[in-house]
């Protein structure tokens, strides 16, 4: 247990203490280089120890209770995975400008995050959910510009809004479980006479964060406003703990609520595909990468929805959800990262930069022997129609197959941008770094980290069957193929 | 008598006879004069600690004598009033220490810091009185002793505002002096006693009480600031920052809350009120304050005033928490006197730095602020965060609290309310805090003094953070013996199962 | 033993004042502060010796009523001699370092002191309806030269004032006393309420009972018989102005209450008690309003007398028809509001004379600067009118509260609304006075400052009336001793 204790207590509080550093303008440097060893201790919490271990806080708020299952035990390290990536990044990347002060939001946000996927208790749940939501407002508004000030208002009044929703949603799950702990809530939201009106709060109030459709309009501000190993952690990192809230408190295991799986799966069908019509219009790199993250969140949220409508499904589904946030988070991660590369001069070199730009997107798409395309199989057999029950389970496949095909013309897009927006030039050797970190976390660290989908998907993991193949390799062949009509429309008219 | 029940008028007169030595000192007599005021300040804050640790274990303390015919002076230290005679204690130490840096070099400070003391003799003997009678002694002697203070700068404003608080105290206080006469002429001369005396009221009385109900309720509402009697406060803001620091969060607000719940818990009895159905109405009427003054406080362009209708609004959660018939809403209501206190006394001493050392007033002023002056704007965050009910601070033990027992009576519409005023806490204060770090200073500040290496005076600076951190202890160890939560159950406990 | 005291205070005085009429005025004040001596420990040994005897009667002389001079000393009594003794030598003492005694006039000043220190014993002390009108003479003749003193045309005027109203409030007294006379055949209360007893109420003897209270409430300046006070208050040399609101005015009442005690129930009426508590409200009222409207500081103090006498008169109606307890309450309350303010005003006036002296100036709005410059002179101001004001703890918040129980008990509600609203009217003059020495003036010291001992006499008084609250019950206790039965 000590080992144990010590090493939580570390996790979470070293990025705490860090922003004191702060206090001394002689010690804006030595701030910068410690960034990226802030979430160290976390990611060997979560590679060296175990699932399954609680430690007591009886002093702490209403009584603490901080724990690691297997669930939380993928999200704390996709964060600790995330941050490491993109605080090697950062150091690099960050210009001396309000140096201090971005490096004190990031240690709050880190530890916010952090914090959230060990607590169990309610109130250090929503304590730490609520550092790293207001703490990152400091990170959207970091660059000053209009822009960016008006993003972080929009991001500030939607989140606190959501916080609203969240407490009074816990507030009426904690009365009707008369309990603290965020473990007992689904099975007293389950019995609830107030059932609905707690639901309904929980998923509004998380789906803020997480990018819900009609609660999501922030995400496309305020991701591109950021700097860059900002955006990265927002989107792979922290939309994901408002997945992750609703995973810990919905009663998804308790009873069957087919109306509310439904209306879920409907609203990630709306995200998934509609994120990408404005997604694919858009002119920055970055703004396309954010509606690249509603619409994988819709995804996620389909998963979701099934899980509500099944209550047998719904532990294999959990399992499938929280592969595919890692695959995701990683994957997007690189994704933003790039953003803020320099392409050489040389042709070979530049190649071969522009290829590992691409294969983290093609990652998200489903290309076959990547971490997608075990994300996608695992998906598509843990919402199986004839192993789900719920009215729309003969629709999913469909609408997996559309999300499949807007992921990749997002990603083609997202290439399209960022090709017209490069510079050419040397990279700063810690940026360039932690972008190529971030790369092979995605696509090789990712299969040596320990994810479960047993039971889903057979023979060895990382080599899909012909069958699987062919499944993969459709959607991808129709995104091309709208691609190429498209420009071939535009040169057409152009042409006029 | 033995020595317990000399023990609170021990605690009276540490700030009595200060004050006495204070008014003969000389002007000059700068340090000596300091020396008193914190060695007053300190062996006060000894003895409530003992007092505390006493009253925790079940011991007695007090004392009485007739004073009138058929009138007791009784002095009482149980669970309730040490709570507010220990919030007191320490907050009058670290006022006292701002106070000092705050006024250096102006002019009447011998003044000052007499009825400054005078001013915490009250409050402590509003804490420790055992009838309403020794209440409204002490009640009274604070709105005299608070006068000079809020007219101390001695400019027309100040004295003006000094005119609107005496007509309101004074008149609140007539009325409050009806309603206790009234009941003294009802039922005689009656102690407070967790539980009430009004359990099982004679009929033939209750109309009497209701009406004596409203007049006291009305009586101690005008210090309370219970809507629409809450005219002075915004006005009373012209006193310097650690007077506007004293008045709001520790000594006059305060003790009009103090005496609606033990009006309503130790006189009353909260089974009584509810049966005459007293307290729907107070709590209707305190989550319209609630509101009210978040509004009213959206519109303000002055920092201080601006902190004012908050401290309007924040008190009255106090009032709906114990109008609201159940223990664990009390308790939430109770705890936040303790935390309203802290939280308010860190923004007001941070206005007070901005305003001392940068020339600030307004809000539009403050604008990179908070590079300039980092401790003072941490403080100032930490304070907004808790006002707005953000975890893991004070507020939000406060808010969690008064949420969980207002749905454990079944009155959910009490966290609509509590939702309201967060999100116009988090409109008023949000924007603020995006001032203090997110935008560029303007080239000058309106008038700006230096002190050396700390960002400004060491008295000014370090009493902020120190009740800062105040802020976050009292939230994260909540859960712990002698936090304020830990205390505020203890009372209830007491009042509910007596 | 207690009957020597007795002549000791009444005869003393006299003797005293026969001697400093032989001195100047420097010689004058040593041997006043040995005659305050001899007075204070007179008066307090007979407090000590009635308290521990209790009351009674006493004909001087060995001659009892109703032929002889009675004298009853009762807890009541022995109180106001106490308080008498009090307050006349605080200001004696003020007055010996205030007046000038270069000002050939004011070898005067001694006599005439002693002169109205005799007078008021002979008033407090007094069984026999006669022997109250003599010391009532004594006081107004010696009240009127101590107000003449000035010299200056307006005190003269004011002063003649004065001397009417006395001379006509007395013969209205002396024609009820003669009515009273013809009617009962005796001249001592105590014989009358005996004859009272016996028979039936003649008719028209309530008016008899009328013309003594009228005469006495203009003595003692009630609305709308008030106009007399204010000059002769306002105009006066600060210690003379403190002895005269504080004791003076307290004798014609003290003479109309106790009439109203022993005799209200069976010759007045309660139209007659209503519409004597109604005017004192008016007073109340009407004294609050003015004050707050004179530009004059001692005017205002003068005004807040005549309000405060108001107050006084409210024992009328509460004291007729009503219960044993509600009674006792109206009667303990107005006691400890008499002695409250008489406390309270001759400190308020001696304080007014320092900071006059200070400032230079008579009016309020001279007093700027002065909270920071002389704070001692304004502190004790301030306590003064913190009992005035009717605020805890002092003793004008004591008698409020026993006033508001006792119209509370008696079911007379308007009382209580003119008692209110009568400490928050006060509260506006005194707090106009705060307000104007609050006032931030010059940056420099250009006030004169007094010496101690001035400054000290107010301050002990003002604390006095302050702490009144505190210790209401022991005193009161005192005051409620009971007389033998005076039965004859």
């Amino acid at each position: 247990m000590a080992p144990q204790m010590v090493l939580v207590l570390l996790a979470v509080c070293v990025p705490l203490v860090y922003p004191a550093m702060a206090l001394r303008p002689g010690w804006s440097r030595a701030m910068r280089y410690v960034l990226p060893v802030l979430p160290l201790p976390a990611l060997v919490l979560a590679l060296a120890t175990g699932p399954g271990w609680q430690l007591e806080l009886p002093w702490l708020l209403n009584g603490g209770l901080w724990a690691m299952d297997e669930l939380r035990r993928l999200f704390l390290l996709l964060t600790a995975v995330l941050w490491m990536v993109a605080g090697i990044y950062a150091v690099g990347y960050l210009g001396a400008r309000n140096l201090r002060r971005f490096c004190v939001f990031w240690g709050l946000t880190l530890a916010g995050n952090l914090g959230l996927t060990l607590a169990v208790d309610i109130g250090s749940f929503y304590s730490f959910f609520a550092l790293m939501t207001f703490a990152a407002y400091g990170l959207v508004v970091h660059e000053g510009t209009a822009e960016a000030t008006f993003a972080g208002r929009v991001y500030l009044v939607m989140a606190v809004l959501g916080e609203m929703a969240i407490l009074v949603g816990l507030l009426l799950a904690a009365a009707a479980a008369d309990s603290q702990i965020l473990t007992d809530l689904p099975e007293a939201i389950a019995g609830s006479p107030r059932q609905d009106l707690i639901i309904a709060l929980l998923l509004g109030g998380f789906g803020v964060k997480a990018g819900l459709p009609l609660l999501h309009f922030w995400l496309p501000l305020a991701h591109p406003v950021a700097p860059t190993p900002a955006s990265a952690v927002l989107s792979g990192a922290m939309i994901k703990a408002g997945l992750l809230g609703w995973l810990v408190t919905l009663p998804f295991a308790e009873i069957a609520m087919p109306g509310w799986g439904t209306l879920m799966i409907l609203a990630g069908a709306v995200g998934s595909i509609g994120a990408a019509i404005p997604g694919v219009v858009q002119q920055k790199p970055k703004a396309v990468l954010a509606y690249s993250s509603i619409s994988q969140m819709g995804l996620m949220l389909l998963m979701v929805g099934a899980a509500l409508a099944d209550p047998e499904r719904a532990p294999v589904l959990f399992s499938v959800i929280a592969l595919y946030a890692l695959h995701h988070g990683l994957a997007k991660g690189s994704l933003f990262l790039s953003t803020g590369l320099s392409v050489p001069a040389g042709r070979l070199r530049r190649a071969g930069i522009w290829l590992l730009i691409a294969l983290p997107g093609f990652s998200l798409a489903g290309l076959p022997f990547t971490s997608g395309a075990l994300a996608k199989l695992a998906m598509k057999d843990g919402l199986a129609a004839n192993n789900l029950d719920s009215a729309l389970a003969g629709y999913l496949a469909p609408l997996m197959t559309a999300g499949a095909v807007a992921t990749l013309l997002l990603v083609l897009r997202y290439l399209w941008t960022l090709r017209s927006k490069v510079e050419t030039g040397h990279n700063p050797p810690l940026l360039a770094a932690g972008w190529l970190a971030s790369v092979g976390v995605s696509l090789v660290a990712f299969w040596w980290l320990p994810w479960q989908v047993e039971g889903l998907v057979r023979g060895p993991v990382w080599l899909p069957q012909p069958y699987q193949l062919w499944a993969l390799v459709w959607p991808m062949l129709i995104a091309v193929a709208l691609a190429a009509v498209t420009l071939l429309a535009k040169w057409l008219v152009k042409q006029r | 008598m033995t020595l317990n029940a000399w023990m609170p008028v021990f605690a009276l007169m540490t700030s009595l006879i200060a004050a006495v030595v204070i008014f003969a000192l000389p002007e000059k007599g700068y340090r000596l004069r300091t020396t008193v005021n914190l060695g007053a300040a300190l062996l006060k804050l000894g003895l409530v600690a003992v007092m505390v640790w006493g009253v925790f274990r079940g011991v007695d303390y007090g004392l009485s004598y007739t004073m009138l015919p058929g009138v007791t002076f009784m002095l009482k230290a149980d669970a309730l009033s040490m709570m507010f005679a220990g919030l007191s204690a320490v907050l009058w130490l670290l006022t006292t220490i701002y106070a000092v840096g705050y006024l250096e070099n102006s002019p009447n400070r011998a003044r000052f810091f007499g009825f400054f003391s005078l001013c915490v003799a009250s409050t402590m003997g509003v804490a420790l009185a055992g009838n309403l009678f020794t209440f409204f002694l002490f009640y009274e002697m604070l709105t005299l002793s608070t006068y000079p203070l809020v007219v101390h700068r001695g400019t027309e404003k100040a004295l003006q505002a000094g005119r609107t608080y005496i007509i309101y105290t004074l008149t609140g206080g007539a009325v409050l002096l009806l309603g206790i006469a009234w009941l003294h002429g009802v039922v005689g001369d009656l102690p407070f006693r967790p539980g009430g005396h009004f359990g099982d009221a004679d009929p033939d009385i209750q109309q009497s009480l209701i009406l004596i109900f409203i007049l006291l309720v009305a009586g101690l509402g005008v210090k309370a600031a219970l809507f629409p009697l809450h005219g002075w406060l915004p006005q009373a803001m012209v006193a310097p920052a650690p007077v506007s620091a004293l008045l709001h969060a520790v000594a006059v607000v305060k003790a009009g809350a103090f005496g609606i719940v033990r009006v309503v818990h130790d006189i009353y009895g909260v089974e009584a009120s509810s049966a005459l159905g007293l307290l729907e109405p107070l709590a209707w009427l305190a989550a319209f304050t609630i509101l009210y003054g978040s509004v009213r406080a959206l519109s303000q362009g002055d920092l201080k005033r601006r902190l004012a209708f908050s401290t309007i609004s924040q008190v009255s959660y106090i009032i709906l928490g114990i109008s609201l018939f159940g223990p664990v809403a009390a308790a939430g209501g109770l705890v936040h006197l303790l935390h309203q206190g802290i939280m308010k006394i860190t923004l007001f001493f941070c206005a007070g730095n901005y305003a001392e050392t940068l020339g600030i007033h307004r809000i539009e002023e403050l604008d990179g602020a908070g590079p300039r002056m980092p401790g003072t704007s941490v403080a100032f965050t930490i304070g907004a965060f808790g006002m707005i009910g953000v975890p893991p601070l004070a507020g939000f033990i406060t808010k969690w609290t008064m949420g969980s027992g207002a749905l454990a009576v079944d009155m959910g519409w009490v966290i609509a309310v509590l939702v309201a005023s967060s999100l116009l806490n988090a409109a008023y204060f949000l924007p603020v805090v995006h001032r203090l770090w997110f935008r560029e200073p303007a080239d000058r500040w309106p008038r700006e003094c230096r002190w050396g290496k700390l960002e400004t005076s060491a008295w000014l600076f370090w009493p902020p953070l120190l009740t800062a951190v105040m802020t976050v202890m009292v939230g994260v160890l909540a859960a712990l013996t002698f936090s304020p939560l830990f205390w505020a159950e203890l009372i209830v406990l007491r009042e509910y199962s007596p | 033993m207690t009957l020597y005291l007795m002549a000791g205070l009444l005869f003393t005085p006299l003797a005293w004042a026969v001697l400093t009429l032989l001195v100047g005025f420097t010689r004058g004040r040593l041997i006043t502060w040995a005659g305050i001596l001899v007075q204070v420990l007179v008066s307090l040994t007979l407090w000590l010796a009635v308290s521990r005897d209790g009351g009674f009667y006493y004909g001087l002389g060995g001659w009892d009523a109703p032929l002889g001079i009675e004298l009853r000393v009762d807890g009541l009594a022995v109180t106001f001699v106490l308080l008498t003794a009090v307050v006349a030598s605080a200001c004696a003492i003020h007055a010996g370092v205030y007046i000038d005694p270069d000002k050939p006039w004011h070898r005067y000043f001694w006599p005439l002191f002693w002169f109205l220190w005799s007078g008021l014993n002979a008033v407090w002390l007094g069984g026999d309806l006669f022997n109250l009108y003599v010391g009532l003479e004594l006081i107004s003749l010696a009240a009127v030269g101590l107000v003449a003193l000035g010299g200056s045309v307006a005190a003269l005027r004011a002063s003649i004032r004065y001397l009417l109203a006395a001379l006509l409030g007395s013969l209205a007294y002396l024609l009820g006393v003669a009515l009273m006379y013809g009617q009962f055949g005796t001249l001592s209360i105590a014989g009358v309420v005996f004859w009272l007893d016996q028979h039936p109420v003649p008719a028209g003897s309530g008016l008899a009972l009328a013309l003594m209270i009228a005469g006495l409430a203009l003595k003692t300046a009630l609305f709308p018989l008030h106009r007399w006070l204010p000059p002769a208050h306002g105009i006066a040399r600060s210690p003379v102005s403190a002895l005269l609101s504080a004791l003076v005015i307290k004798a014609s009442f003290y003479i109309a209450a106790r009439l109203w005690l022993e005799l209200g129930e069976p010759l007045g009426s309660l139209a007659a008690a209503q519409l004597v508590g109604l005017m004192g409200s008016a007073a109340v009222v009407w004294g609050s309003w003015l004050a707050c409207r004179q530009p004059e500081l001692k005017q205002v103090v003068a005004y807040s007398s005549v309000a405060q006498i108001g107050y006084l008169f409210l024992l009328f109606p509460l004291t007729y028809s009503v219960s044993e307890s509600v009674a006792l309450q109206a009667r303990q309350g107005m006691t400890l509001q008499v002695i409250s303010h008489a406390l309270a005003k001759a400190a308020m006036f001696l304080a007014a004379g320092n900071l006059i002296l200070s400032t230079g100036s008579s009016r309020v709005n001279a007093l700027t600067g002065v909270s920071r410059f002389l704070p001692f002179s304004l502190f004790s101001f301030g306590l003064a009118g913190v009992s005035l004001m009717g605020l805890p703890p002092s003793g004008g918040f004591a008698a409020k509260w026993l006033l508001l129980q006792a119209s509370l008990g008696s079911a007379q509600w308007w009382w209580v609304l003119v008692l209110l609203a009568g400490g928050l009217l006060s509260a506006v003059y005194v707090f106009r006075i705060y307000r104007a020495s609050f006032l931030d003036g010059p940056e420099t010291d250009q006030f004169y400052h007094p010496p101690r001992s001035l400054e000290l006499v107010p301050m002990v008084l003002a604390l006095m009336a302050l702490g009144l609250g505190l210790v209401a019950d022991p005193v009161l206790s005192v005051m409620a001793l009971p007389l033998e039965d005076g039965s004859r």
